[in-house]
């Protein structure tokens, strides 16, 4: 019983339930899917967008995709009012919320001619519900940015061996690119050349000092006697920002296959092996004698401004649901999908999967005392070595820091690069006219970057978390919403996705005005202490002004997600009254 | 073999004979995993690649008013079979959530 092992066996058994049991009985009674029905992948085969695809294929594509840093250091906060709440919201949440929204997005684009959630928006709530989900959009990728270049240059700073092990993927990447398209070498040899390198880079930054930049910690509090130590001292977040911002530029403009493509391709295999060795050593910790170490219970609103409702459900952000999952199934997977039959598995068992590596991420956080826990993210480090070590040995603990430091650094920046790119394809799109310079590739970049920059270097960390939680969970819940729409349309059962919209909208709407109003405003009046981080706390007006460009952050956020869920209720309302219809949907 | 059956025949597809079992399954799971977006990519950047090409060849079928050069004509066979999936591709509804990946 104090072991985290009967607590992943419990989750994998309700995941289990979830997928054979209630996940079966959804599809025969609600989407009916039919093996026989034409899906787009044949419909418009193409060879490029629309084709079709295996369901292991596509299973392993949404994992991928939806794999982030969400899961990893949601249950960081969530753990604040006990394991046992940020247990059940991973469980239940997956168990009734979760995989519905990423198997129904998938299905919905399917039975739309395999479009994705724009021209669907557009066709259940018209354009200006189109226009508020861009709006919408454009705010969550500035926040998505904000937090994870905070995190990539924070990690930086705690762990001195991983911004060589991170330069040094980032080459090895490059050179395996290189290898492929230029010289024409296969695909294995590569990849084990590349393998070969990554594991040498990460074992020399794990032992070389020369290699390491010098250690640091944060927050740091002078009068406490804490230093900030690192490469800058105080401003060592910002120079690593602004690091961070510079790789991000290059992926962003530089042709796909020289950076991004090489780079994601070549980080997967050290990023899954970590995910494959803390559910396993989580597993066997009944045997290594990995013991837990935090309370179950710790209270509904431990710090007196966090309520557990609405925040810890926004915190655990992609463990639970997700609504960048929503945008990714019904973009790619919907296109690729062989046979209805297979979006289950695939939509499904992709979030399901995601669970568990939001559940082994709170398991390496439940064997960490709770004094080292409080104010260390990068804890998650440490739960992975304690995890790990029994079976890798003890003379492996430089190394496996390095590991397990650098697999983070790498789960954020994958993805971040895909975000900064897409920031920019969306605004080629957007800005037109007079603003069209803002769509420019440099121009686009730059400022797709900069803000964010801003954000990242003068926000305290948890609360932009519960700012991207809180808008990707609003995604989630529209995207239920869209999903009920149509079912509603082609008058199938909807209360099994409205119910769990309603909770998502509600909740996630709640979490963002009660961190613009209760969080970000007293600060910005001057009641609390302002929320900017040191060293720009210093700096009054500056710290005055930027609170309230996060009052007004939060502000863009609620008015558009609720203008938004206004928008999909009408529609949804709309389509109840509609007669039934008399074609195939 | 066309690009597509190629891709249908590396990736699986419904129309290809299947190799069963469980390895074969674990390989998908890998490629998905590891290749499968960067294959997807490299498809869409050759296909607006083919769409300039085809754009200043033969845009006058599109209603584009490009002059149709003499060299049109002269690889007018080898474009034909590639027309149909051409126009469908061009005419396609886009929007700013087809570019996440």
């Amino acid at each position: 019983m104090n072991s985290p092992a009967l607590f992943v066996l419990i989750a994998l058994v309700a995941y289990g339930i979830a997928y054979f049991g209630y996940g079966r009985w959804f599809d025969r009674t609600v989407w009916k899917p039919d093996p026989k029905r034409t899906t787009p992948a044949h419909m418009y085969t193409d060879g490029v967008e629309y084709f079709p695809v295996s369901k292991y294929v596509l299973w392993g594509y949404q994992f991928k995709s939806i794999a982030a840093l969400g899961p990893v250091l949601g249950p960081y906060i969530a753990i604040n009012y006990g394991w046992a709440p940020a247990l059940a919201w991973i469980i239940l949440g997956n168990f009734f919320i979760g995989w519905l929204q990423d198997y129904g997005a998938i299905m919905l684009s399917v039975r739309n001619q395999g479009r994705s959630f724009g021209p669907i928006t557009y066709e259940f709530t018209g354009n200006a519900g189109r226009n508020t989900l861009l709006g919408f959009i454009l705010f969550y990728l500035l926040i998505i940015s904000a937090t994870f270049i905070y995190f990539i240059a924070l990690f930086w700073h705690i762990f001195p061996s991983t911004f060589a092990a991170t330069a040094g993927i980032l080459l090895v990447g490059v050179l395996a690119g290189q290898m492929l398209y230029r010289l024409r070498i296969n695909v294995l040899t590569t990849t084990l050349v590349a393998l070969g390198l990554m594991a040498l880079v990460i074992w020399a930054a794990a032992t070389f000092p020369a290699l390491q930049t010098p250690a640091g910690a944060w927050p740091p509090d002078p009068a406490g006697g804490v230093q900030a130590g690192g490469i800058a001292g105080e401003w060592s977040l910002l120079v690593w920002s602004v690091v961070v911002c510079v790789i991000l530029y290059l992926a962003s403009v530089l042709p796909l296959p020289t950076f991004i493509q090489p780079v994601n391709y070549v980080s997967f295999f050290p990023t899954f092996l970590a995910v494959i060795l803390i559910l396993v050593g989580a597993l066997v910790s009944g045997f290594t004698g990995v013991r837990l170490e935090q309370p179950a219970w710790i209270g509904f609103n431990p710090t007196g401004n966090n309520p557990m409702w609405p925040l810890m459900f926004v915190a655990i952000a992609c463990g639970s649901i997700s609504g960048w999952h929503s945008l990714v199934s019904s973009s790619s997977t919907s296109k690729q999908l062989d046979v209805e039959t297979d979006a289950l598995p695939v939509g499904a068992g992709a979030m399901l999967s995601e669970g568990l590596l939001a559940l082994a991420s709170l398991a390496a956080y439940m064997i960490i005392p709770k004094d080292q826990l409080t104010g260390s993210v990068g804890a998650w480090v440490a739960g992975a070595i304690k995890f790990t070590q029994p079976f890798l040995g003890a003379a492996a603990t430089d190394f496996l820091k390095a590991y397990f430091g650098v697999v983070l650094i790498l789960y954020a920046l994958t993805v971040q690069t895909l975000v900064t790119r897409f920031w920019r394809l969306v605004s080629a799109e957007v800005f037109r006219g007079p603003l069209a310079i803002l769509g420019q590739k440099h121009v686009a970049t730059f400022v797709g970057l900069v803000i964010p920059l801003a954000f990242a270097a003068t926000g305290s960390w948890n609360n932009l978390w519960l700012y991207f939680g809180g808008s990707n969970q609003l995604l989630a819940g529209l995207a239920l919403m869209l999903i009920t729409i149509h079912l509603a349309r082609t008058k199938a059962p909807t209360i099994y996705t409205l119910l769990p919209a309603t909770f998502m909208i509600i909740t996630t709407i709640s979490a963002i005005a009660w961190q613009a109003v209760r969080v970000y405003l007293p600060a910005f009046l001057g009641t609390t202490p302002t929320l900017v981080q040191y060293p720009f706390n210093q700096y009054s007006g500056f710290a005055r002004a930027m609170d309230g460009i996060f009052v007004l952050v939060g502000a863009a956020l609620f008015i558009l997600g609720l203008t938004m869920a206004y928008r999909t209720y009408a529609a949804y309302a709309a389509a109840r009254r509609a007669p039934v219809p008399t074609g195939d949907d | 073999m066309t690009p597509i059956g190629e891709v249908k025949r590396a990736l699986g597809g419904k129309n290809e004979p299947k190799k069963g079992g469980f390895l074969s399954a674990l390989k998908g799971v890998l490629y998905g995993m590891a290749s499968h977006g960067n294959v997807t990519a490299a498809l869409r950047t050759r296909m607006h690649m083919e769409h300039l090409f085809m754009f200043i060849t033969l845009g006058d079928m599109l209603g584009i008013p490009v002059l149709p050069p003499y060299y049109s004509l002269r690889i007018l066979p080898y474009a034909v079979p590639n027309i149909e999936s051409w126009k469908q591709r061009v005419f396609r509804e886009r929007d700013f959530t087809d570019a996440i990946y």
